[in-house]
């Protein structure tokens, strides 16, 4: 490897170098508590995947370079520099990687090895190696923000497409898809395509809330790709919308990480408050109910039902319970996962893995678990409110033969409403 | 004689949702020579700003993306 490489590589973690980073490299006591805290360590038995090995691949550079014994005698204190073999194991560990962060929860020590893994993405990309997929997937994002008057038009038709499709299954002539309203109370924001909008849309419209919805999309590859600027402006794209249609609130749809990404994340991204409140579309939901604006029929899902805690709304997001409320009051047979909430098992499908198919194969033995405990339950469907979830669950529907119905939380919402 | 390009791959990304459209499209381009065109059909909305922004973020060219009925159907040149 070259030594611009190296030195760009070693640049990029001495930027990203701060105490709480520090300190995860610094205490790992090689307990290997985490290989049995990582689904896709558990489903693959890959040493690659164990979280261990993926914060010591950074951790190896580290010792080399910030660290005097690492310095000086680098064979007896496994210090390294990057090379090929590295960039190699580096790439597969930290794309590989859900970021579930389930590992974190188990660790003695509370290592983030979901923020190493973002380190060394970082640093991965620096030297030219970043995922080329979701690389792409993130600029395509970022282009529609820089050219609102490109995709404008074709949006706004698209939306009132949708609109008139939902008019016609509802058969109610009043329900509207808003767009560009100011002063709207509420600023939803979606993903591409129907799936999302029109549950939200009849949600919205039976709770007479005043909303209007994004132009852009709540996913942002960015985050999966490993490159916080990236990110930051795909984000920037529906929170500035927000300021400038003077919403009061920015509900974001069921999808995990862009549910992180605006209530945790954009806040010390930006360097700002933000003007308005951030939540999910179950937390509205859950408040509907809460108001009496909302009716649902009790027990409208027959069916033995599941849910599954996204790891970015559950672990990483703290929302366990407003699901949990909106699926108990509609289902006649609710069946939890064991274990649930913050133990809650990973899915597999995160970190950008749905889009990345050459890492199909792990991505379905990464599964296994998950398949362990659907079955467990006897549950015939499964709620998730995130769309990577639900694209992981559908895959091991098929994969591991399962007699499963895999849905949204909106959709089942609106199966209620009927 | 027709004007239409010659087709060189056609995908069916009919159900599909975002962001498989782009991801196929994007994986698929590099098995059609440079010049080649890619007739890609999709059900999902989202696909007709993806497909057109990830074509201008690569430096590919979208040359037609028509709404038929509730398809979209894009007719994609590989550029590079």
């Amino acid at each position: 490897m070259e030594k611009v490489t190296v030195d760009t590589m070693v640049g990029v973690l001495d930027k990203r170098m701060h105490r709480q980073l520090k300190q995860y490299l610094d205490i790992c006591a090689r307990c290997a508590i985490c290989k049995d805290a990582c689904h896709q360590y558990v489903g693959t038995g890959d040493f690659k995947y164990l979280p261990a090995r993926r914060a010591e691949l950074i951790r190896q550079v580290y010792k080399k370079y910030f660290t005097k014994t690492g310095q000086f005698v680098p064979a007896l204190y496994e210090a390294r520099d990057p090379d090929d073999n590295l960039l190699q194991e580096l790439y597969e560990s930290t794309y590989g990687c859900t970021g579930c962060r389930r590992c974190m929860y188990f660790c003695p020590f509370s290592i983030d090895t979901a923020w190493i893994a973002a380190v060394a993405k970082g640093m991965l990309i620096a030297a030219g190696h970043g995922n080329e997929m979701l690389g792409q997937l993130a600029d395509a994002a970022i282009f529609k923000g820089d050219s609102p008057e490109m995709f404008h038009d074709v949006l706004v038709e698209g939306f009132k497409g949708i609109e008139a499709e939902l008019r016609d299954e509802t058969g109610d002539d009043t329900i509207e898809v808003p767009v560009d309203v100011k002063g709207a109370e509420m600023l939803y924001v979606g993903l591409a395509g129907s799936h999302t909008i029109k549950p939200a849309a009849r949600i919205f419209h039976a709770a007479g809330q005043s909303w209007t919805l994004s132009l852009y999309e709540a996913a942002n590859y960015g985050l999966f790709f490993g490159d916080g600027e990236k990110a930051k402006k795909i984000a920037k794209r529906f929170i500035d919308e927000a300021v400038e249609l003077g919403v009061k609130e920015v509900v974001i749809t069921e999808c995990g990480h862009a549910y992180r990404v605006a209530k945790i994340f954009y806040e010390s991204w930006a360097g700002e408050k933000l003007p308005f409140k951030v939540s999910h579309i179950l937390d509205v939901i859950d408040r509907f109910m809460a108001e009496g604006r909302l009716e649902l029929k009790p027990g409208a899902i027959a069916e033995p039902i599941t849910y599954h805690d996204p790891c970015q709304v559950g672990r990483n997001g703290g929302l366990y319970e407003a699901p949990r409320r909106i699926v108990t009051a509609i289902a006649a047979d609710f069946r939890d996962l064991t274990p649930n909430r913050a133990e809650q098992w990973c899915c597999g499908g995160g970190g950008g893995l749905v889009a990345l198919t050459d890492m199909n194969d792990m991505r379905l033995k990464s599964g296994a678990k998950k398949v362990e405990q659907i079955r467990a339950t006897g549950a015939t469907v499964i709620a998730s409110p995130c769309e990577n979830c639900r694209l992981q669950m559908e895959d091991l529907v098929n994969e591991y033969d399962l007699d499963l119905k895999v849905m949204a939380v909106m959709d089942l919402v609106v199966e209620a409403m009927d | 004689m027709s004007d239409a390009p010659n087709v060189d791959l056609e995908l069916d990304l009919k159900g599909l949702l975002c962001p498989m459209p782009m991801v196929k499209v994007s994986q698929s381009i590099k098995d059609v020579p440079v010049g080649g065109i890619i007739r890609a059909v999709a059900t999902d909305a989202g696909a007709m700003a993806d497909i057109p922004a990830w074509a201008k973020s690569t430096g590919h060219e979208v040359v037609s993306a028509l709404k038929e009925g509730s398809e979209f159907v894009f007719l994609v040149k590989r550029v590079k």
